[in-house]
């Protein structure tokens, strides 16, 4: 038995290892943001700082110092946009592929295939002459949009998928008692896929939040940036603050890391649905 | 009096049918809006020289782009750099995820801990990440140089990772692997736990080594979530952007090449015949290996 004891703290300590060199970064952003200027560009360099500061903090949210509440601000009204149309529009539109004669049922499964082969980079140029053209060049909409391309195929296949997976036989039973197909989905369908649709909005919400791409296409003046383009262009305008760019950075992660954790059993076990489910 | 015509409900059938138009006419509207109307208007803008200036109308130059793409040699050092970046990292991420949910296969003490950790690479913003790891490596004050040069005394000056482009390859390759890593993982674990552990008992039983349990068990019942762990990840590895732009500017890969062409260069043209190419690509190949599976197992 000392040699399966031993074994497992090998195991252990392998663990132990892959968890510490993957989450060493964060570790060094955080004590980045709380060292002073002079600490962050010391050498030999420490992780830690011998005195916290929280003063990045407080210049980061400082709007007279930095426009971080603006970015931030931005990105929420782009990321929460993007994920409720692709939510509204892909549950109602996945409802009706799922359990509903629809034509072109076939040609859009076949098509989902075929979503997983594109990505938002093949159409920056389309996409591009098709905003100046509308005349949304430099709004919010455009970077809207464009997220659009890339999450609504994502959160209609997801959501149907999810959907396949009630039994007709509870809806049937509802039909029954007298209520119609709209009521259904109210009351039954939707309740029922509560965690499905609140992960697909955490999925899509996340995307959009870290999209650079079309951000950085559509978005110029720094009152409508989102915040990985405004970082960005802010912190090569200027001399690296160090902690200033941690501790913005570990703001920005703030809002998804908590929203993936909120969801995370449901994400991760969403997808893999298929191979686990019945 | 004469009673109103008697009007035939319509069937619920017919019902059904108008609701799930209804239903799926947002939903086709704007994946018709912002995904196939795109793509076919690429495919045009392809065989043009877009003007740039909007009140001047666009050049007609037939296959004149592709022409040039074809003829350019930074397209082929492109396509060179994505071919060696997206074997690193689809490669290096399943072999680390692959080997990180083995281990987490089993009952140890601070497991879900340790689950959640490993995925928090995977879910902060790029940006956040980029940044960290510019910090990390940067030659005068980064920690890595610091422990390469005077701790393990591997290099004798500390390595340019952002502007040695031998270096900034293994730099962004490195980088993806941390990033993306924990999709192997979270796919390949959840296929290990779905095995049923009576089969590992009867192995044991039997006298089965280890090894020859994870050769003749494991191994067969994971093997085709590896499988489309490697296909969809090198699908989109290939497309990849930011993770790379971000970091260095000594990587043009396919996806930043890409959009140096088209907002750096100014060149829209160029461009949609660079997306048209690379789209064709990862299509050519998706085809041929399904056949080729589909060859094999007739």
């Amino acid at each position: 038995m000392k040699r399966k004891a031993a074994r497992k703290l090998a195991l252990d300590a392998l663990v132990a290892l892959i968890v510490l060199v993957a989450v060493s970064p964060f570790v060094v952003m955080l004590g980045t943001a709380l060292k002073t200027p002079a600490e962050s560009v010391a050498y030999p360099p420490k992780i830690m700082p011998a005195r916290p500061t929280l003063m990045h903090f407080a210049d980061v949210l400082d709007p007279a110092k930095f426009p971080f509440a603006r970015y931030f601000a931005n990105s929420f009204i782009v990321a929460f946009s993007t994920a409720l149309i692709a939510v509204v529009v892909g549950s109602v539109g996945a409802y009706a592929f799922a359990k509903l004669p629809v034509p072109g049922k076939r040609f859009l499964e076949s098509g989902t295939f075929v979503v997983y082969m594109f990505s938002g980079i093949l159409l920056v140029v389309p996409l591009f002459r098709i905003i100046a053209a509308l005349g949304l060049y430099g709004s919010r909409v455009a970077v809207v949009i464009a997220c659009l391309v890339s999450t609504l195929p994502a959160a209609l296949s997801m959501l149907g998928n999810y959907f396949r997976t009630i039994p007709d036989s509870l809806e049937e039973a509802a039909f029954m008692d007298g209520l119609s197909r709209l009521q259904s989905l109210w009351r039954i369908i939707l309740p029922l896929s509560l965690p499905a649709i609140m992960s697909v909005f955490v999925y899509v919400f996340m995307i959009a939040w870290n999209d650079f791409l079309f951000a950085s296409i559509f978005l110029s003046d720094p009152a409508k940036m989102t915040l990985p383009i405004g970082l960005r262009q802010f912190f090569s305008s200027q001399d690296y603050v160090w902690g200033r760019m941690m501790a913005a950075s570990l703001l920005t992660g703030l809002p998804v890391v908590i929203m993936f954790a909120a969801v995370e059993k449901y994400i991760t076990g969403g997808l893999t649905s298929g191979g686990v489910k019945n | 009096m004469r009673s109103p015509p008697p009007r035939i409900p319509p069937s619920l059938e017919a019902q059904n049918r108008r609701l799930g138009l209804l239903f799926v006419l947002p939903a086709v509207a704007l994946v018709f809006a912002v995904i196939i109307y795109p793509v076919f208007f690429n495919l045009y803008l392809s065989l043009w020289k877009p003007a740039l200036n909007p009140a001047k109308p666009d050049l007609f130059v037939g296959f004149g782009n592709y022409a040039r793409l074809l003829a350019d040699p930074q397209f082929y050092r492109s396509l060179a750099l994505t071919a060696v970046y997206v074997a690193l990292t689809v490669a290096g991420s399943t072999l680390l995820g692959g080997s990180a949910a083995l281990l987490m296969n089993r009952d140890f003490r601070g497991r879900k801990f340790a689950r959640s950790a490993l995925l928090l690479s995977y879910v902060m913003p790029v940006i956040s990440s980029v940044f960290v790891w510019i910090y990390l490596f940067n030659p005068l004050y980064g920690m890595v140089d610091y422990a390469l040069v005077d701790l393990l005394g591997l290099f004798e000056v500390a390595p340019q990772w952002f502007d040695d482009p031998v270096l900034s390859l293994l730099l962004v390759c490195l980088f993806d692997i941390w990033r993306i890593f924990p999709f192997a993982l979270i796919m390949i674990l959840s296929s290990l736990q779905s095995i049923d552990g009576a089969v590992y008992e009867a192995a044991l039983i039997d006298g089965a080594r280890p090894f020859r349990i994870f050769r003749c068990i494991t191994l067969p019942e994971i093997l085709p979530v590896v499988a489309s762990v490697v296909t969809l990840r090198s699908i989109w590895n290939f497309y990849k952007f930011e993770d790379v732009y971000l970091l260095t500017k000594q990587v043009p890969i396919l996806g930043v090449y890409l959009y140096r062409t088209a907002f750096t260069v100014n060149d829209l043209g160029l461009a949609s015949a660079i997306s048209v190419v690379m789209f064709a690509l990862v299509m050519g190949i998706v085809f041929v290996a399904a056949a080729r599976r589909k060859g094999a197992s007739s």
